[in-house]
């Protein structure tokens, strides 16, 4: 039993009363507590409150400590359907956040030139009363199309969904559609007829094969994932991994397969081969449940092992070998979705290849395959209908559903992102909205909310970003952290942490549907305000009344809570946490088809494709290759860390402060350079970041170099994360579109190592 | 009662949630850690094994740092190696004389996990062990802690064919048992460390290190001593009274 777990169940049990201390009969000495030596949780009584992780998307139920109005320990929430009482490093690391002395801590307004990052503080009055003003201007002006709202972390609710479409712009984006998952759900859309969705919907329990494409278990620290990924290897679960690089999670692979970079939907496309041609394919679930069989048989007739071996740098008995496993397991064998996606531009179609894989594994909706997820039932906070529909996606409450539908805005503007032109569909893709703001075509962009985001430790393109930002005609960043971006902005309002506030209610798509509450467990740091606070003071300058209808947050929780029977007093009497039925099998259906594609079944030939022009069944594409000297650029978390945004938390600082590029052993050794070196790396197009130290190692393919993502930051109030190790967005100075999704592939940037500058 | 962990290696995924657990439960200060994550990979591409070693106090049953202390400030309890910072003199035996190379010198004073015992005794878990995500600690009874550790290297053979037991027997027994994927050698673990006898850990570090400073024989006592009489670091400083003790011999609290 954790210690949270007796503040949940006995919460009288750590009073401070010096009775109590008695009565345990000692007032043991921690080796390094505070400066007394009493630990924090004898140090006073303990009080508990209900919230959800935002250190980083997954959004795991917490139980956060408090003692004399500061918060001590984070901790899972034992309810909670994704922590389950457990708690990642990062989440561990949340009191270190919040209290790290660089947050940004009143409203500023720009004092010098957009990028130098002068500012004077101003009241919260003045920085609104400003932006609303400008937007207003914006408005009339232009229409309210010419305001971009970019909006990640938790509270992106807010500005990206509620602000956005109240105020009419359907320029509102996430870097969780285009620059992540979005291949990923317009794959599953056109496939399944269903999104993904922000939670994996793989069946974990009684699951016996698990194939990981590019996932990095271990590293990408999802503690469900982690959890449940170690119960079924534990039990014996066959897993295959599919990588360049033998992660952590490759470590306990039973197969690796070291494949060339770029080559997985020949992988693929072989693997099916293996299924239809040895007819290891569940064939009365592709009879019940697929359309276009015979037609995808015939396509990859040709797709053989051999052929596909020439092509990945894997051996055809490899690959053989592989297919068989996973169909010795099916339908408990599933390729599990990965997440960031967007790797080479032709994404869709390889996500739509594993899809093909699961579906002739007869996987989705049967126990121990993909289960299908459902969102809670939840009303929303009773507004005027919006002004424009949403087509933001992302990652956060329910299945990222879009609509075929292009969004219009009240002035009968479409997306300035060039869907339907230079990609078929899906959500807004933040990257081409970057271009309209420089070149007003087809519309300008005028004006840029940008919530949380870190837009230039994100979006591929740096140079053209800055750009960008210095053209707009208002700038506002919303943020915790003066990240680099905010140094661009004209407004910059700071925000309370997630451990300070209240939030929308965290309603997810789940196995077991379920509603989260994040409460206070701290007063607002400094002059912070939460994100619903700001999207109301400004929605109340802007004319958006009628969509800020509630006085207090509380009002309006409890007005959602009750369309559910509950109210905030009862969830917090609930432990935080709200469990309904879900429907995750086929049996669930009587008989009614889930998949909702115009088929009603798996559409394995895809006649939507077909008719847009696209292969309606995926073919294999290559991709460049590095030239000569130069390696291709590979990136992705160290399992501290998440995205650029916890480089400058102390604790996890202080565990991992900088990053190092891994370089294949013989490769860096036919350079002459050495492990633990210092070096440089440059890309195609002259873009450096470093220096950087190497990691030479045999766990790595000789034709790719990694690095965790999020360092090398030039932000210089980020003081511990400033300068340290080296960025790989800066080096990605290019991305090739996906033309289906809009997703930004950027996995085709090569670099080669500098040793002097 | 002895208490203790089960560490299982093979399902370590190298998350270091453990880590930042400590950290945070504890509030270690800054250049303060517990646990330390360590990448083991052996082999050439692409043939290649290994995973992670999750390095931390053990909390042998006969534990050398105990033995060397001469303070007291680590001692035995509960089967496990509890340290009392404030009473470190900062000598070093215990760095030089663990057998796992586990004791760190922080601002002048020894740190190392000592078993949560401010947490346990208010009636928690380690908090390593409750944050686990992949399940690879648990904490207990040490004869119900080696049953679990062999159940686990059971299981852990459908994976690891040569997966095992280690610490039921190294160093008197080890307060965490480990569950390891394969040969305690090829993970860089002694098969059996030297028994850290007062013998030869007098000859082998104390006494050189010692001379000069409060005379050998008075340390020689004092190691016997705090052996038998943990945490009363007042009374080692009377050299009479010590070496009176170095003839009872029990050199262990929890054998």
């Amino acid at each position: 039993m954790s210690l949270v777990d007796l503040e949940i169940s006995r919460r009288t049990f750590f009073t401070a009363g010096a009775a109590t201390m008695a009565a345990a009969g000692l007032l043991p000495r921690a080796a390094h507590a505070a400066t007394d030596g009493t630990p924090w949780y004898r140090q006073g009584a303990i009080e508990t409150t209900f919230g959800v992780c935002d250190m980083c998307p997954w959004r795991c139920g917490i139980v956060v400590s408090s003692v004399n109005g500061e918060v001590r320990k984070i901790d899972g929430n034992p309810a909670d359907p994704k922590s389950r009482g457990m708690l990642c490093a990062r989440g561990q690391g949340g009191v270190s956040f919040m209290n790290d002395p660089d947050r940004l801590q009143a409203p500023m307004m720009r004092s010098g030139k957009r990028g130098e990052g002068s500012f004077e503080e101003v009241s919260w009055e003045q920085a609104l009363d400003f932006i609303a003003d400008k937007l207003l201007e914006i408005k009339e002006r232009s229409g309210p199309e010419a305001l971009a709202i970019f909006g990640h972390t938790s509270g992106e609710y807010w500005f990206t969904d509620h602000f956005s479409q109240a105020w009419g712009t359907p320029n509102a984006a996430k870097p969780s559609s285009s620059l992540c998952l979005s291949p990923r759900e317009e794959a599953a859309q056109l496939t399944l007829g269903m999104g993904v969705g922000g939670h994996e919907p793989v069946d974990w329990d009684g699951l016996r094969c698990l194939t990981l494409i590019g996932s990095h278990i271990g590293e990408d620290t999802r503690n469900t994932v982690m959890q449940d990924f170690a119960d079924m290897w534990g039990d014996g679960g066959k897993v295959i991994v599919v990588d360049p690089r033998f992660s952590s999670v490759a470590t306990k692979a039973d197969h690796w397969l070291p494949i060339k970079p770029g080559t997985d939907t020949a992988l693929l496309l072989a693997w099916l081969n293996v299924l239809v041609t040895e007819e290891l394919y569940d064939a009365d679930y592709v009879r019940g449940w697929t359309t276009g069989f015979d037609r995808l048989a015939a396509h990859v007739a040709d797709k053989s092992p051999a052929w596909a071996a020439s092509i990945t740098d894997l051996s055809e008995g490899q690959i053989i070998e592989t297919a068989r496993v996973m169909a010795e397991r099916k339908p408990q064998s599933v390729i599990m979705p990965g997440r960031h996606v967007t790797w080479y531009g032709n994404d869709t179609q390889r996500l739509r290849a594993t899809y093909l894989v699961n579906a002739l594994l007869g996987a989705y909706g049967r126990r121990g395959g993909m289960y299908f997820n459902k969102a809670p039932y939840l009303e929303e906070y009773p507004h005027p209908p919006y002004a424009v529909a949403g087509s933001a996606g992302g990652c956060s409450a329910g299945a990222a559903e879009t609509s075929d539908e292009l969004p219009l805005g009240p002035s009968g503007k479409a997306r300035a992102d060039g869907a339907r032109e230079t990609f078929l569909r899906g959500a807004t893709a933040l990257q081409e909205l970057i271009d309209p703001m420089i070149t007003g075509d087809p519309y300008r962009i005028e004006g840029l909310i940008v919530y949380g985001t870190n837009l230039l430790n994100s979006v591929p393109n740096k140079p053209r970003t800055r750009e960008a930002l210095a053209a707009l005609d208002l700038v506002v960043a919303i943020d915790v952290l003066p990240q680099e971006h905010v140094a661009w902005a004209d407004v910059v309002l700071p925000e309370s942490t997630y451990l300070e506030r209240y939030d929308t209610l965290w309603s997810v798509s789940h196995k077991t549907p379920y509603i989260a509450m994040r409460e206070p467990a701290v007063a607002p740091m400094y002059q912070t305000r939460p994100a619903w606070w700001m999207a109301r003071e400004l929605g109340l300058r802007v004319g958006l009344d009628a969509y800020f209808g509630w006085e207090t947050i509380e009002e309006y929780l409890d007005r959602e809570l009750r369309s559910v029977g509950s109210s905030l007093d009862e969830m917090r009497a609930n432990d935080g946490i709200i469990i309904q039925n879900g429907k995750p099998y086929l049996e669930d259906y009587d008989g009614a088809s889930p998949f909702h594609t115009p088929s009603e079944k798996i559409e394995l030939f895809s006649q939507q494709l077909a008719d847009a022009g696209f292969d309606p069944i995926p073919e294999y594409e290559s991709t460049p290759e590095p030239p000569r000297g130069f390696y291709r650029l590979l990136y992705g978390r160290h399992p501290v860390h998440t995205f650029a945004k916890t480089q400058n938390t102390p604790a996890l600082n202080e565990r991992y402060p900088t990053n190092e590029v891994w370089i294949n052993a013989q490769a860096a050794a036919s350079e002459g350079i050495r492990d633990g070196q210092e070096v440089w790396l440059e890309n195609q197009d002259g873009a450096r970041s470093g220096p950087i130290a190497v990691k030479a190692t045999e766990r790595i393919r000789s034709d790719a170099v990694f690095m965790p993502h999020g360092f090398g930051q030039n932000a210089p109030g980020l003081t511990r994360a400033h300068g340290k190790g080296a960025s790989d967005t800066e080096l990605q100075t290019d991305y090739a579109l996906d033309p289906i999704s809009g997703g930004a592939g950027m996995r085709i940037n090569f670099v080669k190592i500098v040793t002097e500058v | 009662m002895a208490q203790a962990f089960v560490l299982d290696l093979g399902r370590c995924i190298g998350c270091e949630a453990c880590a930042l657990a400590c950290k945070t439960g504890n509030e270690l200060p800054t250049g303060v850690s517990y646990i330390e994550l360590i990448e083991q990979v052996r082999g050439s591409f692409p043939d290649l094994e290994g995973g992670f070693d999750n390095h931390r106090c053990l909390h042998c049953q006969d534990a050398a740092c105990v033995a060397v202390c001469p303070t007291g400030a680590l001692y035995k309890e509960d089967g496990l190696t509890r340290l009392n910072t404030p009473a470190c003199s900062g000598c070093e035996y215990c760095v030089t004389s663990c057998p796992y190379d586990v004791p760190r010198m922080v601002d002048g004073a020894s740190t190392k996990c000592d078993g949560c015992k401010a947490t346990t005794d208010a009636g928690g878990g380690p908090w390593c062990v409750s944050t686990c995500p992949s399940k690879a600690l648990e904490y207990g009874e040490r004869s119900e802690m080696l049953r679990t550790a062999r159940t686990r290297a059971e299981a852990l053979r459908a994976h690891y064919p040569n997966a095992q037991v280690y610490g039921e027997t190294q160093a008197g027994g080890l307060g965490v048992i480990l569950v390891l994927p394969d040969d305690p050698e090829v993970l860089g673990l002694p098969r059996d460390p030297d028994p850290p006898t007062v013998a030869n850990v007098w000859q082998g570090v104390v006494q050189p290190v010692s001379i000069g400073l409060i005379g050998a024989t008075a340390v020689a006592a004092g190691v016997a001593g705090v052996i038998a009489r943990r945490n009363h670091m007042a009374e080692l400083r009377d050299i009479e009274e010590a070496e009176q003790l170095v003839g009872d011999g029990d050199s262990s609290e929890e054998a």
